[in-house]
């Protein structure tokens, strides 16, 4: 496989999307919304709390609460793709330019895995603003009332270094292979909701276990994970068949 | 250049193309005829490598349609306007067409100079920068032809290059390809237009899932009704008659009005036979031409034919 072949697919990907208002809007308005939304919410409990808590027992809590909203930047992460992913092979069949694109001397390989990055670079890109955001606000916060800066942690470190593109790779994935089987963007996203429903379910279960390490079961999930994203890869250029995607067309 | 043999694609029950056998010069503009669903398409998209064949065999220059290593280098050697255009409406004429310099591979100057010079050539360079969505239909098109010559193809597939056109436009894609084949590329073209096939085309196939007729637009047009001459004269005399009766060339004779039409198998070396003889019986001669059906008469004859068979 080319990667520079790759790389011209994505980056004209990347060009397409950039001038897309819908695509761009949404894309940048649930990790901005929740970037905000997580620390105002985490601040107030923390707040309300703040008064019949020692400065030990708050920063346990607020710890508490950081790691959990932390894991919903991974259901972010998971969410985003649907938006963009949605759009890699239903748009060229909008665009009626699938054909040219299928003609040109590039391997089903070399396509995927161009949409593939074309769909990951904004979506991790937009998750790690809106984590970015909420970083900023908690640490200010811890820093001003509890005199440390709770992130980054350990826990936070592996859900935004591994966890977070991780997932982000598999959504694209699977919406991906998605797009390429559908006519419509509407039911390319509809599906794509339905494929990470099993991985918010995942994030939302892990997130409340109390009784076994937090950072080890991020660390097993990240390995699950990372090895479903190697079989969901090859699957992808299993299914991904020029013919089938030109001759059911419509 | 391009060659098939028993060429047969289905799909399902359905067979698009079945036992297409035929061969494509260097340099030749072959012009692909059919109404809808005849398997025009199916064909390009065999040849082009998009969708696999269900038997028989095809090849460009030296590549086999049906090995997957060869297929890459049959899409590199192809120039493909496919029916719809296709082109990135959002994304200006320049960068639609770099984009797709890059995925043929020219190399950076290369492509800069092919992209210039098409779009020169083409008229649309001072707005080289607009996106294609500003664009008429017209210069779409003629955006699309660039883009399938971009990497210097050796081989051009056009499918209804001037369809949806409006006259001028259809004029102008039509103008473009007539330079082309001064290029001698091979150019392969889908078309409903009879006569732009006729202008255009070195020779010209119909087709109707099977292949119906193959030859140059003169051996069609001669192909249905024979070669016939037709004497105009000042007036149809009895002894004329009689005496062009009387010549062997001649396969048969009819008259409308003033003029003998009449079936001859070679003019070009029998007609100053016949003229003699019809002066000689007394005949003034005012014209003499050639009567052919028109390309259109051939294919509707031919495809009704196809249909009833």
């Amino acid at each position: 496989m080319r990667l520079w072949k790759s790389w011209i697919v994505a980056t004209k990907d990347l060009s397409l999307f950039r001038r897309n208002k819908y695509i761009l809007y949404s894309l940048i308005a649930l990790p901005f919304l929740m970037g905000l939304l997580f620390p105002v919410i985490a601040i107030f409990s923390l707040q309300t709390e703040a008064t019949s808590l020692t400065t030990a027992q708050l920063t346990e809590t607020a710890t508490l609460l950081i790691n959990l909203f932390t894991s919903y930047f991974v259901i972010i992460a998971a969410i985003l793709p649907t938006i963009i992913a949605s759009y890699s092979f239903v748009g060229e069949k909008l665009e009626k330019s699938l054909e040219p694109l299928l003609a040109t001397p590039t391997t089903d390989g070399e396509l995927l895995f161009g949409k593939s990055i074309a769909a990951f670079i904004p979506c991790v890109g937009a998750t790690y603003i809106g984590a970015l955001i909420f970083t900023i606000a908690i640490d200010v916060w811890s820093g001003i009332n509890l005199g440390v800066l709770l992130i980054p942690n350990v826990y936070w470190a592996i859900v935004m270094g591994v966890m977070t593109p991780l997932v982000c790779v598999l959504s694209v994935e699977a919406n991906v292979i998605i797009s390429s089987r559908v006519n419509d963007i509407r039911a390319a996203q509809q599906l794509g909701g339905f494929v990470i429903l099993p991985i918010i379910l995942l994030m939302v279960l892990a997130s409340t276990v109390r009784t076994f390490p937090l950072v080890t079961l991020a660390l097993i999930l990240s390995g699950g994970i990372a090895l479903a994203d190697i079989a969901l890869f090859y699957l992808s250029k299993a299914t991904f068949q020029r013919e089938e995607i030109l001759t059911k067309w419509k | 250049m391009i060659e098939t043999e028993n060429l047969t694609r289905k799909f399902g029950d359905l067979t698009a193309v079945e036992n297409l056998t035929l061969k494509v010069d260097e340099g030749e503009v072959f012009g692909f005829l059919g109404p809808n669903a005849a398997g025009k398409t199916t064909t390009v998209r065999m040849l082009c490598c998009l969708i696999s064949k269900t038997s028989g065999k095809a090849r460009i220059g030296d590549f086999e349609i049906d090995r997957e290593a060869d297929c890459l280098a049959i899409r590199k050697m192809v120039g493909l306007l496919p029916e719809n255009v296709g082109l990135y409406e959002t994304l200006s004429a320049y960068k639609n067409l770099d984009f797709y310099g890059r995925l043929y591979e020219v190399p950076d100057q290369k492509r800069q100079g092919n992209i210039e010079h098409l779009l020169k050539l083409l008229g649309i360079w001072d707005r080289r920068e607009d996106a294609v969505g500003t664009f008429s239909k017209g210069t779409k098109q003629k955006i699309a032809i660039a883009r399938a010559l971009i990497h210097d193809p050796q081989v051009l597939f056009l499918d209804e290059p001037t369809a949806n056109l409006d006259p001028e436009a259809s004029k102008t894609v039509r103008d473009f390809i007539l330079e082309l084949k001064k290029e001698k590329r091979t150019i392969f073209m889908n078309t409903h237009n009879l006569d732009e096939a006729g202008r255009i085309c070195d020779r010209i196939a119909i087709l109707k899932t099977k292949l119906i007729a193959v030859g140059s637009p003169e051996d069609l047009e001669r192909s249905t009704s024979g070669r016939k001459t037709v004497v105009h004269l000042e007036s149809v005399t009895d002894a004329v008659l009689a005496a062009v009766k009387q010549l062997s060339v001649v396969k048969n004779v009819r008259t409308s009005e003033n003029k003998l039409i009449l079936g001859i198998d070679n003019p070009e070396k029998d007609n100053p036979q016949l003229v003699r003889a019809v002066v000689k019986a007394g005949g003034d001669v005012q014209f003499v031409t050639e009567l052919r059906s028109s390309l259109e008469d051939v294919y509707l004859k031919l495809v009704r034919e196809a249909e009833v068979q």
